[in-house]
């Protein structure tokens, strides 16, 4: 578990009846301590108030209409998103859409562990391109089908075919259409896409499979996932600058005006050689794929 | 209690609709969180008879002022109306501009000092009775010209009539705030060892008793109180006095206790001196009765303005804790079934007083910080689940609420195993996803406390 928190957080030694050793290294410090809470203390002050509005005469004992407790919100930690929620069950369904299945390598969010497999496979995995050259290599996406294709194009014609998929199948892009946003977006300067860029060119021919805004079609390389209109309600801040974390720009891009392109940020406050396990930003997986 | 029902009285009749009167209250509550913060937080008291509540201020400003000057004049002649005009003198000084209209006139205040220490004791009565409303000016400057009266006021504590005691004592009350001056002026004349005296021959009289509590909290309100008002009260025999009237009675009500309590608690505040109220025994007196009052609640006892009191309590047992040398604690907090009253307490304010709810939970904080005796209880006595219940609620009671679970969880492996067994566990998994960030430190250091205490690497049921 990651746990880098600033000094302030750290407690202040007091003497403490702990049955472990203090751990030198680790940074957790919490002791027992009594806390002495001052006349003028905030934490004073409506039982202050009650008391003088009694003097005064004005007391009464009926409740007021006001609501006075509230329950704290939930927010998600990942670095750089901001998300907040009123309800856990929120949470948990942002974290799962957006954070869960998501390729190391190229950060895009894949809606299931398999097709985020198949899409590292195919994007990341150099072995792949190799054995695709000779061999059906390209899985069929609908799972319990079993199919393999030579290309992905063929792959495509049988989701449609067989399986009824419509043709602009979000999970499902093409290289070409990958291609010319490639060059649109690098066109476009953005010196934040530096590690995706690196990554893809890369790789030589293969395709890309993500989610995409369902409002913004060419808008630009999306690379983020596919984001809900009422998650996109709940997201309580808005991005300012720049340095505004990949995964959050989804939610951005969708409350952005269609004018803007969708430009995506990333931030890079954790150094990008540390994963952080299965399902997060950075998850061990695809770790093959990554830049030679 | 008289207070409180004196209130719903006089707002029934005036006709103000409900919802006027809760405007008219949630301005005045601006108003005092304001003064709070500006530390001007400053209330007096008014004093009325029965006749006088009953009758209705609604004179137009003028004519009061005319009243005054009139009757002023009129007073100055001796004879048998003298007590009735001192009466509507009395009556006409309820009213604001009046009051300074009064005090602006040549030897008004040395006419009332006469009549106050004058042979005629109804007069007496009257003069004390318009020096109170006197008191009661919100005009500062009404202070300092009734500093004649105070020698008088004070000597008058030692007398035996109730009613006239009593409106002495709230007029010196109600002067104390006003200005240093009249502070310093009381300090000199005695008026410490006065209350204490008064307090200690009137015991057994609640309604004197009262008003010695009233007038000690607004001295011990001052700001500079710490330097020079403190050390003197616990010099003298306040503490014990004041201590000792702290179990409410039953039938005359909570108010003396209230203010006693309130009185203990500005002394605890202080921590240079507050370890001398440790010597009284104010944390075993006051755990204790927080410990039959909690018991109470959690009965269904939900007596008027018991808030008034279980709140000074609470912040007195608090502070005294964070004070109280670990080694005497068990001594100093006497039945460790404390924690019983103080979580029914939790319960009941949790939903209705939040902010006395978080207070709860820091005197739960200081009392399970050093003490497994403590901790141990809260386990046994099964009130672990309903503290993990309550960590959903922000307003710093979850946070708190979750110190005392770190506390119990560093106390003893045992300890942690059975958090653990109580589903802390889980609800952690919660409380590392929350916004606020002390929430999610805490629950780190309490999850790696639960960790390192497990016999063997289980399974963790949460993702």
């Amino acid at each position: 578990m990651y746990c880098g928190f600033s000094e302030e957080y750290m407690k202040s030694s007091g003497n403490t009846e702990e049955q472990e050793p203090r751990h030198g290294e680790l940074p957790f410090s919490f002791t027992p301590q009594c806390v002495h809470l001052h006349r003028d203390h905030e934490l004073f002050e409506d039982g202050d108030i009650h008391r003088h509005m009694y003097l005064q005469d004005l007391y009464t004992s009926e409740v007021d209409d006001k609501p006075t407790l509230s329950v704290s919100e939930f927010a998600c930690h990942i670095s750089g998103c901001s998300a907040v929620f009123s309800a856990l069950e929120e949470y948990e369904h942002h974290y799962n859409s957006l954070h869960r299945h998501v390729c190391c390598s190229c950060r895009r969010s894949l809606p299931s562990a398999r097709l985020l497999d198949i899409h590292i496979q195919e994007w990341h995995d150099s072995l792949f391109t190799i054995l695709a050259q000779r061999q059906d290599m390209y899985q069929c996406l609908v799972e319990g089908c079993g199919q393999k294709f030579r290309t992905s194009k063929h792959r495509k014609d049988h989701l449609i075919r067989i399986h009824k998929y419509p043709p602009d199948f979000r999970f499902d892009k093409t290289k070409k259409d990958k291609g010319i946003r490639e060059t649109k977006r690098l066109q476009q300067k953005d010196t934040n896409m530096e590690v995706v860029d690196d990554v893809c060119e890369s790789e030589g021919v293969c395709e890309v499979m993500c989610g995409v805004l369902s409002d913004q079609p060419e808008q630009g390389e999306s690379m983020e996932t596919h984001v809900s209109e009422e998650e996109a309600a709940c997201m309580a801040k808005p991005a300012a600058t720049e340095e505004h974390a990949g995964l959050s720009a989804a939610v951005h891009g969708n409350e952005c005006s269609s004018t803007e392109t969708l430009k995506p940020r990333y931030s890079y406050r954790v150094p990008s050689t540390v994963c952080f396990g299965h399902g997060s930003i950075r998850g061990f997986r695809g770790r093959r794929g990554r830049r030679k | 209690m008289w207070r409180l029902n004196k209130v719903r009285h006089k707002a029934g009749r005036q006709g103000d609709s409900l919802e006027e009167l809760r405007l008219k209250r949630r301005e005045h509550e601006k108003a005092l969180r304001q003064a709070r913060r500006d530390r001007q937080l400053v209330s007096k008291r008014l004093l009325l008879t029965e006749d006088e509540e009953q009758s209705e201020v609604t004179m137009d400003t003028t004519s009061g002022e005319q009243d005054v000057v009139s009757l002023f004049h009129k007073l100055q002649h001796s004879g048998p109306e003298r007590e009735a005009h001192l009466k509507a003198l009395s009556k006409a000084l309820r009213d604001p501009s009046a009051q300074l209209t009064f005090i602006k006139q040549e030897n008004s205040m040395h006419l009332l000092v006469g009549l106050l220490t004058g042979s005629d004791a109804q007069c007496r009565l009257q003069a004390v009775q318009c020096l109170h409303k006197l008191s009661h000016s919100p005009h500062t400057n009404v202070a300092p010209a009734c500093l004649p009266a105070t020698p008088y006021l004070l000597t008058y504590l030692s007398g035996q009539s109730t009613k006239f005691t009593e409106l002495c004592l709230y007029t010196l009350g109600n002067l104390c705030p006003d200005s240093d001056a009249v502070k310093e002026k009381l300090l000199a004349q005695g008026i410490i060892p006065a209350l204490a005296s008064c307090i200690e021959n009137q015991r057994y009289n609640l309604a004197v008793v009262e008003a010695v509590g009233f007038t000690l909290s607004q001295l011990l309100q001052a700001k500079d109180a710490a330097e020079k008002i403190i050390p003197m009260v616990l010099a003298s025999s306040l503490p014990s006095s004041l201590l000792s009237v702290l179990t409410p009675d039953p039938k005359f009500g909570l108010a003396p206790a209230i203010e006693c309590a309130w009185c203990l608690h500005y002394l605890a505040c202080s921590s240079e001196y507050s370890r001398e109220l440790l010597a009284h025994g104010a944390l075993l007196q006051c755990s204790s009765l927080l410990l039959s009052l909690g018991g109470a609640v959690a009965e269904g006892n939900r007596e008027e303005g018991l808030e008034l009191l279980v709140c000074p309590l609470l912040r007195c047992v608090g502070n005294l804790l964070s004070i109280c040398p670990v080694d005497s604690l068990s001594s100093q907090v006497g039945d460790v079934r404390l924690v019983v009253s103080l979580c029914a307490l939790l319960q009941t304010y949790i939903h209705t007083q939040p902010a006395l709810a978080r207070e709860t939970a820091w005197v739960l904080n200081n009392l399970t910080a050093h003490s497994s005796a403590v901790c141990s209880a809260l386990l046994t006595l099964s009130l672990v689940p309903g503290l993990i219940q309550l960590l959903p609620f922000s307003q710093g009671i979850n946070t708190m609420v979750l110190r005392v679970l770190a506390n119990i969880a560093h106390k003893k492996k045992e300890f942690c195993v059975q958090l653990a067994r109580l589903g802390l566990l889980s609800t952690l998994c919660a409380t590392l996803k929350m916004a606020d960030q002390e929430m999610v430190t805490l629950s780190l250091e309490v999850l790696f406390v639960l960790l390192v205490s497990r016999p063997q690497a289980d399974n963790i049921p949460c993702s």
